[in-house]
Order: C-alpha cells, then structure tokens, then sequence
C-alpha cells in the first residue's frame, strides 16, 4: 500500500507544481454564452433577410408570437441544462427542458392531426417549397448557439457526452428556427407543426451523434 | 479524522484561485476519499491507476466546479465516470481474465447511499450485475463466471456489455 500512495503521492506533487488560479464556473456565464449564441443567430437574421411586415409595424400576428416564444423558452431550457451539465455534480435535476420539449410538441403534433384530417391538402398548406429554407436556415443560424454550448462543454466536465449532445442539438435547432421566423411570413400551424418543427428534430439527431466526440474527457 | 465537505470545499475554492497548500491537501484528502469510495468496485491491481485517473481529472476539470456547491458531488461524479470508463476499458480487453486479487473489505460506511457505487448495481438487472462483479471486479474468467452463474460464456459477455451500457445510462439520468 505504501508504494501506491508513493506514487500517488509524485502525482499530487507534480499537480500541485502546475497548479493555475482559475476562473470557476458559473452557470450565469454559461447561460450568458448560450443567450449571446441565440441572440446573435436572431440578429444576423433581421440583418440578412426581410423581416416580417407584422413585426415591423409592430402588430405581430399571435401565431407568430405563441411559435417563436415556444421555441425560444425550449432553447433557453435545453441550453440551461446543457450549462448545468458541464458542472458535473450527482443528485441534480434537470429536467426542466422536458417540459419545455413537451410544450413545443404541441405545434407538430397539431400540425399532424390536421395533417391527418385534411390529407394532401395539409402538405400544400404546410407550404413546402418555402419550408425547405426554414428548415435549412434555422439549422444554419443554430450552429451558432450549438457552437456557443459546445465551447462550454468542452471547457467543462460533463458526465453524460450522449444526452448533452442531444439537448445541444435541440437548443441550437430551436434556437435556431427562433431567430428564423423574423424572417418567415407564414402563419399556418400546418407550416409552422412541420417545417419549424423538423430543425429542432434535425438538429437532435445531429447533436446526439456529432457533439459526444466532441466533448468527452 | 475524515475531512468534512464544507472544508473540501473551501480548499477547492483556495485551490481554484491558485493556493497550492490547499490544493495539496484537498488532493490528499480526495486521494484518501476515491480509495475508500472506489475499494469495493475496482480490484486492487487497478484501484490506484483509478485513483490516480481521477485525481488528473480533477486537475484538469479545476475550473468546472462552481464553488458555491459542494464538492462531493461534483467528485464523486468526476470518479463514476472515470469507473464507468474503466469497466469499459476493461471490456475491451482480456485484462480482467488474469486479475484475481480478492477485494478488500470497505472501511467506509460513511458515504451517502445518493452517491454510492453500490447503489448503482442495485439498479442493475441481478445476472448483469453478478457477471460485471465477478469478472469486473473479483477477477474471475469469463468461463469461471459462466460456470458459476449458469449462464452461458456467450451471455456473460453480452450481460457485461449490456450492464456497463445500462450503468452509464443510470449515470447520465442524475
């Protein structure tokens, strides 16, 4: 045994030599960090592409509000998680971001059941031709906030590479289409159900398999 | 006398802003603390090289704790992951066939059930749990825990495989 904590003991010397002050993390950093990812992503889209005539005016439509701000509060809950995730700690809950999931479930799984009264029509409806560009941009403008999370990971610990590549992937999708529909003029839940939903669903798969090689430690 | 976690923790805090002296003695006390928390889940031939690869982890994650928390916690998960990533280490060699020291006893009946390895293999489906411990941990060949649990050698493989998956799972839900 005297041998183990011997050389145990020349490794705490030699970590102890090259000791460094740090700066602690903080989850109003991480969460800084992410906000800045979502709020540049938003910016960069007034900035690139018409904004939508209701928001100008500043009449926006109701539609408008109630599908960003859902996408946008699940961004916040799955980048507040990710955050919390670098710091790794056993006994923490952190699930909020599932109900924020589930609340923004409602818009595709609304969009479904129309699809499934209304048949082909619903796919006309859901717009598809300008469709494709919602789900290409938001995923694009996503990376930003997706970039900004796996900076913090990857400065951080995090204990479970799997489930924060997914909440990565679901934050930067929604974070994503977000800052998109400043940009979208289209109002049908058939649209906003398909198109507005599949980056997030996109950007999952993307995250849950692409961040996890990224972040381990 | 074993270090309470409020003085752990404000040594993490002082080492944090670079005070060696406290980083030497947090290091030793979280040295005396992985022994006591790893001992019954790593066999003795691998237990300092665990020890020793979380220590490291600890140097290098410094700045991932938030020293407005405890540090326990944040060490204990620092060492799950570190086991887990060993028991797979392990399983991705024959290592495990020709390590047959017998486990010590744990001296430590101090540490919350919220945090203990033990509890995690009571989650554990009881034949995955009993093929992990036997090979894993008491050093017994594949062929020794087939024939001492009646599975087959094709089983324990793939109840080892699946309980180390299933572990890391049950890690990542806290």
């Amino acid at each position: 045994m005297k041998t183990m904590n011997g050389k145990t003991d020349t490794l705490i010397s030699g970590l102890v030599d090259q000791l460094e002050p740090v700066r602690p993390f903080r989850f109003s950093h991480g969460m800084t960090l992410a906000l800045t990812g979502i709020g540049l992503a938003a910016l960069l889209v007034m900035l690139l592409f018409a904004v939508r005539p209701d928001v100008v005016s500043g009449q926006p439509q109701g539609i408008f509000l109630l599908a960003s701000g859902l996408f946008l509060l699940l961004g916040i809950a799955c980048a507040a998680s990710v955050v919390m995730m670098a710091s790794p700690r056993i006994g923490s809950g952190r699930n909020g971001w599932g109900w924020a999931l589930a609340m923004a479930g409602v818009l595709p799984i609304s969009a479904l059941i129309l699809a499934l009264i209304r048949g082909s029509a619903a796919w006309q409806e859901s717009e598809p031709s300008h469709g494709v560009y919602c789900l290409g941009y938001a995923i694009l403008f996503g990376l930003i906030t997706g970039a900004a999370l796996v900076l913090w990971l990857r400065r951080g610990a995090p204990t479970s590479p799997e489930r924060a590549g997914l909440l990565t992937g679901i934050a930067a999708g929604s974070a994503g289409i977000f800052a998109f529909s400043f940009a979208c003029p289209i109002d049908s839940v058939m649209h906003i159900g398909l198109w507005h939903g599949l980056p997030v669903t996109l950007s999952a798969i993307i995250g849950r398999f692409a961040v996890p090689p990224l972040i381990r430690w | 006398m074993r270090t309470d976690d409020a003085t752990l923790t404000r040594l993490m805090a002082m080492s944090q802003k670079g005070d060696k002296r406290a980083y030497a003695t947090l290091l030793f006390e979280a040295r005396n603390w992985l022994k006591s928390y790893l001992r019954r889940r790593v066999a003795p031939g691998h237990l300092e090289d665990v020890v020793q690869e979380v220590l490291v982890s600890l140097h290098t994650k410094l700045a991932s704790y938030d020293p407005s928390r405890p540090f326990l916690p944040w060490l204990a998960a620092i060492a799950r992951y570190r086991w887990v990533d060993h028991l797979r280490k392990l399983s991705r060699s024959d290592d495990a066939a020709v390590e047959t020291e017998v486990i010590a006893e744990s001296d430590e009946p101090a540490i919350t059930a919220r945090l203990s390895l033990e509890r995690l293999f009571t989650m554990l489906p009881e034949n995955q749990a009993r093929v992990i411990e036997m090979v894993k941990v008491e050093g017994y060949s594949i062929a020794e825990a087939s024939q001492a649990s009646g599975q087959s050698e094709s089983l324990v493989k793939v109840n080892i495989h699946r309980g180390i998956k299933r572990l890391a799972a049950i890690i990542e839900k806290e």
